[in-house]
């Protein structure tokens, strides 16, 4: 068995006999079968990104066009930081706000994920909310996130948007909402890579 | 790692040999996900539990009455686990009561359950990583071409004016990179013997 013979068989190019030998070789040839899976897990992942975006595949390596971005991201950190500092001043806390590494973990939590057939949203509880984001994130980018207020007939409002955050961990990003400054209706939290016509995606919730 | 011959292992378990069913998993384990990653779709909790059961149906038969031909104890396990991949399948389907689109999903979208999202999520982070280091748009472009667009060689070779042995190069460098990703993350620590059989 060659390298040409696991790219047919994770390809599916290979006919049921073979692909049974092939099989039989690979419960009697542990290391090989290990080499298979890494193909077919290469594949999986190449199709999983895809899924979310086929820019990760055409974008360029230009230097200039990197420099020019961590240059924005400078300038809409000190823009953040700014807006943060005098939103803090002002004793009143934002609608939607990042979580710093030094605020507390105690508080009311909500989970936002992605559920396939899922038909109930989750219910967003009172006072100031730390919201979890789970995703697929890379942490080394800054992302955007909005809250969007979603009435029946009407067009999509945004109530308030971040700029420049990170996701704390490759799978989940965390942001804090103001629940009491929210009237009773749904909503949906808008995450988006900055800098990039990547489609957004779209975490809806309630509040009751 | 060097493969026992199934007459020599068939004949220790049935003499009550713990170490022989310990090998047993260690050899065959590696082929049973390859075996079961295809037929699971990616559904991470779903292809580990096909490879316990599997292992279990073989070894209680190695323990009891034994298999016909000793010799031929990897097909005996592939063919098991092949039945025991349908025999799911078809369990899913009898206790549907929705919808019917999301069995023929699963062989299509590896994001069902949350053990297969953790796992679509590692090796999509790992590709991820692996697509920022290589040099060249070429590159990302060949991958994405071959492994998804299902491209043959021939063809992006010629469209992408390369060399087949640049071709190979490139992938096998993508391969060894993607593998070694994989298994800085301790991907390919796997306890083999932790099945609690």
């Amino acid at each position: 068995m060659n390298q040409e013979q696991i790219e047919q068989y994770v390809a599916g190019k290979m006919s049921q006999a073979e692909a049974e030998a092939f099989e039989v070789h690979c419960l009697e040839n542990p290391e090989f079968a290990k080499q298979v899976e890494f193909e077919q897990r290469l594949k999986a992942g190449l199709a999983q990104v895809a899924r979310g975006s086929t820019a990760e595949f055409v974008r360029s390596n230009n230097p200039l066009r990197f420099r020019l971005a961590a240059a924005a991201a400078v300038v809409l950190c000190l823009s953040v930081g700014f807006y943060a500092f005098h939103a803090s001043s002002g004793g009143s806390q934002p609608l939607l706000s990042a979580v710093s590494d030094s605020a507390p973990r105690t508080g009311p939590t909500m989970r936002l994920a992605l559920v396939r057939g899922a038909d109930t949203a989750p219910a967003l509880q009172k006072g100031l909310v730390r919201v979890e984001i789970v995703g697929l994130f890379d942490t080394g980018v800054h992302y955007v996130v909005s809250l969007d207020r979603l009435e029946p007939k009407k067009e999509v409002d945004t109530l308030a948007t971040l700029y420049a955050q990170h996701a704390s961990t490759p799978m989940s990003l965390e942001v804090v909402i103001d629940s009491d400054r929210l009237e009773r209706g749904a909503y949906s939290l808008r995450v988006r890579r900055q800098s990039s016509d990547e489609e957004a995606l779209d975490f809806g919730f309630v509040k009751f | 790692m060097d493969f026992v011959p199934g007459g020599e292992l068939t004949r220790r378990i049935r003499e009550g040999d713990v170490s022989a069913e310990s090998e047993l998993i260690r050899q065959f384990e590696p082929g049973l996900r390859v075996l079961l990653r295809r037929r699971t779709g990616g559904d991470h909790g779903l292809l580990q539990d096909l490879v316990q059961d599997t292992l279990l149906v073989v070894i209680q038969r190695l323990r009891g009455p034994g298999i016909d031909d000793p010799q031929k104890l990897a097909a005996f396990a592939a063919q098991t686990a092949r039945n025991l991949a349908i025999a799911s399948l078809r369990k899913a389907e009898r206790q549907r009561t929705d919808i019917d689109s999301d069995l023929t999903d699963r062989n299509a979208d590896p994001s069902q359950g949350v053990d297969g999202l953790a796992a679509d999520l590692e090796a999509a982070l790992a590709v991820r990583a692996l697509l920022r280091e290589l040099p060249h748009a070429r590159d990302r472009l060949m991958l994405k071409r071959f492994y998804l667009d299902d491209h043959d060689k021939e063809l992006i070779c010629e469209e992408m004016d390369l060399s087949e042995a640049a071709f190979n190069q490139a992938l096998s460098r993508a391969r060894r990179r993607f593998r070694q990703i994989l298994e800085e993350r301790g991907f390919s620590k796997r306890d083999l013997l932790s099945l609690g059989l």
